[in-house]
């Protein structure tokens, strides 16, 4: 039998954990039990982060939002900032495993699961989000890159925890766009993924590009060089189809059952054809 | 180790030691070598999970490695290792051959010819109840076995044998079953519950394989090669066929055999072709063993010729149901395999019905309405499924049925329930000739101890067949309450009672007798009857070849399906939505609507992830998709609305008309969907599923003009 422990706030938290230095912390658990029951995590015991109302929030603080890594994905997608703000994460998290999951799982587990095919992740990229890491010694912030050393690989000091996101959510002239491809509609791992922002002049010139795909690699890929080539250019064919190519051409994804690196390369440059429908013509 | 109540291993099994219906190939533990990686070699009891897991963690074994046959190809090769040494043809498990006219040699002189090769894949039933069951062995020396099983009876004979006892030892009994499709037509965890309670006698043991055990050691649909070459005169009519069928069966018969004579007799679908040359075979290798698994066979006969039909169509310019149409045998006409039909048709006016629907004939405007990077496509297919065990193997069930003490109907199903329903049907076949409500009724599920042989709950038959005898043994038992209550109430005949919900009336004086009095009134012996019916065998002779009609060539009774799916493609990824799905269907008269529309609804829910995502993978020998994450089935998102209609040609055979509905909603979603696929892109992948991946390759680049460099 493993002992559950149940914090139910942060100073709570740091006091079992001292007790129980060995104690593996979680949150829906939707990630760490399925790791447990296949014998490739071993937990003396586990501490239930879900009573943690302090990291339950959804906030505007300042020019920022605030998400806390106890929200479910479901309490976000639910949740009007989220939704009005952010599109790009909103409509990942749409897609995110399946209803059951979206009631369980976290942001922060997502983040420090740290898979190649998190969904949340392309889109916190592109949002240049930053992660906030709560420990008995105080808070911190990290760049999301920063944060994400490697698959499966997070910065996280002993007794450290994800507290939340930060996210400066873009202007009403960026257009947010998220895609992606599973081999069926719900409890789908992405084959790959595209997050995209872009920033569109009132005359649909492109100012600015932030593109970032999951499934590509070990971790999130990005390409400043598919993103430079889309500047200064319309969301027309021609011009997304240049820079698919350098990203077609750029990656370096793997074979395994769901996919080859061949198709993963290949539709990873196509989702940018997508784009062209906020091109206007 | 303490916890651990006994090892066992073959040593201990002192009956044969092998299971099977046709050949009797399988160990219950290995005793010679090992021929697949979910082989059961040593069974291990122990007092709980966690002994149990750390004593097999113990078990050492030591294996000396033989070089294994891996694909179908490699199997026919003449020096192949052989997968039994004892098969007189090698690692043929059995192959058949039905010609008839000048076989391949019309298609020289047709006027048009296509042709078309398939590879499809194994497919997994997942059924939400892995194989389990527990048993005891009595004080009084009977084995006791309760599992989840598709056939009872076969089952009791199978255990007895291979652990050699007498048959009357052994009792098997099937509560409702957390579904079967096929996968537990034959026995799983039945002799290994034996071989243990009998090495712990007087304490129950239980076996529940988790789903990777499941996935491992339980049986999957054939994977098949298929090569079909059609031909036609230009006026539409079929003439000639030339189809191979290459069935990879595993290491065991497992009704293998029968599958793939199945698949035979199904491999000219319900058409009429002159000439034909149809061949099947049924491989033994090391990989997974296949065996019964709704549609048996049939499935993938229907994805070869269900695509060629469309070919046929596209090169003829005709529209693909009317090419379907004019070639339907009729009744008292020959389908290709050469077997007359004369069982109950409507396939013709199921054809018609979907030409009419509004997915159909809408189909134009709605591919024209596709969005950007999106192609839209609409396929049909069409399909007959044999029902029950062919001329040779009695198709035969016993009813049984009661007057209770307390005056309550109680209906004794021989016949598993796996979750289609068919024990709400005898109910409701029973209370239609004795008139009784639910209230009134009770319901014994199958048992070798309590309920009457009736065979298996498969190949369409199950309803079919029990439900004839049960209104036999219903009518007996009518006919005797009536004459008992008429003697009782001093009434002239039994013409002047009626049989009302609980009690019988005289209509003329207003006089009742409540069932519950009666039931006091008669003795045991006369408050049972029994029914027996043995289904209808074709007379017909398409083959001489003995062993083919032993595995059940040819059937008399079909059931029949026309299907449409509409599809939609994305250019850019190749994934495939289905968008619509219609089925109508003709097995004969409906006694339950609802639930015929479930069988079709989730005969198309399995179709579809057979055609569309699921491939249960193995590469040397070993599993690649171990479980729920890595082989997919269809969500529910992946299905859209279905719409099911229906064809009533009442089937004089079937209880009140009707005929089994179970497998034919299997037959053609796979090659429905693969014609709406090639309507939407004018090209087709020729391995299944069709992955995204399989369709961006068959799509190419269309929406680079020219293509990239
Ligand atoms: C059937 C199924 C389908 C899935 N589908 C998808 C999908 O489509 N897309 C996708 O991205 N993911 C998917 N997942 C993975 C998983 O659901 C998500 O990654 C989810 O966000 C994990 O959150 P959790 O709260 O359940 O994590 P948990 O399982 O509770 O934790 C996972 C890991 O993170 C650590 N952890 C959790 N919270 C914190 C925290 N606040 N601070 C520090 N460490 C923490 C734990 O110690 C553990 O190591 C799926 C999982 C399943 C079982």
């Amino acid at each position: 039998m493993t002992a559950v422990l149940l914090p139910s706030g942060l100073e709570e938290l740091w006091a079992l954990w001292e007790q129980h230095p060995t104690a593996m912390p979680y949150a829906g658990g939707t990630d760490l039990l399925v790791r447990l029951r296949k014998g490739l995590a071993q937990a003396p015991a586990l501490i239930c982060l879900e009573r943690l109302k302090e990291l339950q929030c959804i906030e505007e603080r300042g020019p920022e939002l605030f998400l806390g890594a106890l929200c479910t994905h479901q309490e976000l997608l639910e949740h009007p900032l989220l939704r009005g703000r952010l599109p790009v994460l909103a409509q990942a998290l749409a897609v995110l495993g399946s209803p059951p999951i979206r009631h369980m799982g976290t942001l922060g587990g997502n983040l420090a699961t740290a898979s190649p095919a998190g969904d949340t992740l392309p889109p916190l990229y592109v949002l240049g989000a930053e992660v906030e890491l709560c420990s008995p010694a105080g808070v911190r912030r990290l760049s999301l890159t920063d944060f994400i050393r490697g698959p499966g690989q997070v910065t996280l000091g002993p007794r450290e925890i994800v507290g939340g996101v930060w996210v400066a959510p873009p202007s009403d002239s960026v257009r947010q766009h998220f895609e992606k491809v599973g081999l069926r509609k719900a409890l789908a791992i992405a084959v790959v993924s595209l997050a995209a922002l872009i920033d569109l002049t009132p005359q649909g010139v492109v100012r600015g590009a932030r593109l970032a795909w999951g499934s590509l690699g070990p971790t999130v890929v990005r390409s400043p060089r598919a993103e430079q080539a889309l500047l200064g250019g319309r969301l027309r064919l021609p011009e997304l189809r240049a820079a698919a190519d350098i990203v077609a051409d750029e990656a370096a994804p793997i074979d395994d059952l769901r996919a080859t690196a061949a198709y993963r390369r290949e539709v990873a440059g196509n989702l940018l054809l997508r784009l062209a429908q906020y091109g206007g013509g | 180790m303490p916890g651990v109540e006994a090892v066992l291993t073959h040593a201990q099994v002192r009956g044969s030691n092998r299971q099977g219906v046709i050949r009797k190939d399988q160990p219950v533990l290995v005793d010679d070598k090992v021929r697949h990686c979910g082989d059961a070699v040593a069974l291990v009891v122990a007092r709980d999970q966690g002994t149990l897991a750390a004593a097999l963690g113990l078990i050492e074994l030591e294996l000396e490695p033989l070089e294994p046959v891996l694909d179908m190809t490699r199997a026919l090769e003449p020096d192949a290792p052989l997968v039994h040494e004892d098969h007189p043809t090698g690692n043929i498990l059995l192959a058949g051959e039905l010609v008839s006219g000048r076989g391949q040699a019309a298609l020289a002189d047709c006027a048009q010819v296509v042709e078309l090769a398939l590879e499809l894949p194994r497919q997994e039933h997942a059924f939400l109840e892995t194989e389990a069951g527990w048993a005891i062995l009595t004080p009084e020396g009977t084995l006791e076995i309760v599992a989840s099983t598709q056939t009872p009876f076969r089952d009791r004979t199978e255990v007895a044998e291979a652990l050699g006892l007498e048959l009357e030892q052994v009792r098997v009994s099937a509560p409702y079953l957390g579904g079967g499709f096929g996968g537990k037509d034959g026995v799983t965890v039945q002799s290994l519950l034996g071989l243990a309670a009998l090495a712990c006698p007087g304490r129950p043991v239980k076996m529940w394989w988790s789903r990777e055990e499941s996935f491992l050691a339980g049986v999957k649909r054939h994977p098949a090669r298929l090569h079909y070459r059609l031909g036609a005169e230009s006026d539409g009519r079929l003439r000639a066929l030339d189809a191979d069928l290459c069935y990879d069966t595993g290491p065991y018969d497992h009704l293998g055999g029968v599958v793939m004579t199945l698949g035979l007799e199904h491999a000219g679908g319900p058409y009429r072709i002159e000439h034909v040359r149809l061949r099947a075979r049924a491989v033994y290798t090391n990989n997974p063993v296949s065996g019964p698994f709704r549609g048996f066979g049939v499935p993938q006969a229907a994805a070869a010729l269900e695509q060629a039909m469309d070919l046929m169509a596209q090169r003829l310019g005709l529209d693909p149901i009317e090419l379907r149409r004019r070639n339907l045998a009729r009744r008292g006409q020959r389908v290709a395999s050469g077997a007359r039909l004369d069982c109950s048709h409507g396939l013709e006016e199921c054809l018609q019905k979907l030409a009419g629907h509004q997915w159909w004939r809408g189909r134009g405007a709605w591919k024209a309405q596709a969005g950007p990077f999106k192609r839209r496509g609409v396929g049909v297919a069409a399909v007959m499924h044999g029902l029950g065990y062919g001329p040779v193997v009695p198709d035969v069930a016993n009813a049984k049925i009661e007057l209770t003490p307390q005056g309550k109907i109680r209906v004794y199903s021989g016949v598993a329930d796996m979750g289609q329903g068919n024990a709400s049907t005898c109910l409701q076949i029973a209370g239609q000739v004795l008139n009784q409500g639910l209230e009134n009724m009770e319901l014994v599920l199958p048992d070798t101890e309590r309920t009457l042989p009736s065979g298996s709950a498969s190949a369409s038959r199950t309803t079919f067949t029990y439900g004839q005898a049960l209104i036999a043994a219903s009518g007996q038992l009518r006919r005797r309450l009536l004459e008992r209550a008429a003697d009782l109430l001093f009434v002239a005949s039994a013409t002047e009672l009626a049989l009302l919900p609980g009690r019988v009336r005289h209509s003329a004086s207003g006089r009742e007798l409540p069932l519950a009095r009666l039931a006091a009134l008669m003795q045991e012996s006369e408050r049972v009857a029994v029914g027996r019916h043995r289904a209808p065998v074709s007379q017909e002779r398409p083959t001489a070849d003995e062993a083919l009609r032993l595995h059940g060539l040819p059937h008399a009774v079909f059931s029949f399906a026309t299907q449409l799916a509409a599809v939609e493609l994305d250019e850019l990824t190749g994934q495939v939505e289905l968008k619509g799905f219609v089925s109508v269907c003709d097995c004969g008269r409906l006694l339950n609507q609802q639930l015929a529309e479930q069988q079709m609804q989730g005969a198309m829910a399995q179709g579809l992830g057979y055609a569309l995502c699921e491939d249960f993978a193995v590469a040397g020998g070993r599993v690649q998709t171990p479980d729920l994450s890595t082989y997919l089935l269809p969500t529910s998102l992946d299905a859209p609305d279905m719409d099911s209609l229906w064809v009533q040609a009442h089937e004089p055979s079937g209880p009140f008309g009707l005929k089994g509905v179970g497998e034919v909603g299997m037959d053609g979603p796979l090659p429905a969907i693969s014609n709406a696929v090639a309507d939407a892109c004018g090209l087709r992948a020729q391995r299944f599923p069709l992955t995204p991946e399989r369709v961006l390759a068959v799509l190419g680049r269309p929406w680079a003009a020219g293509g990239r460099p």
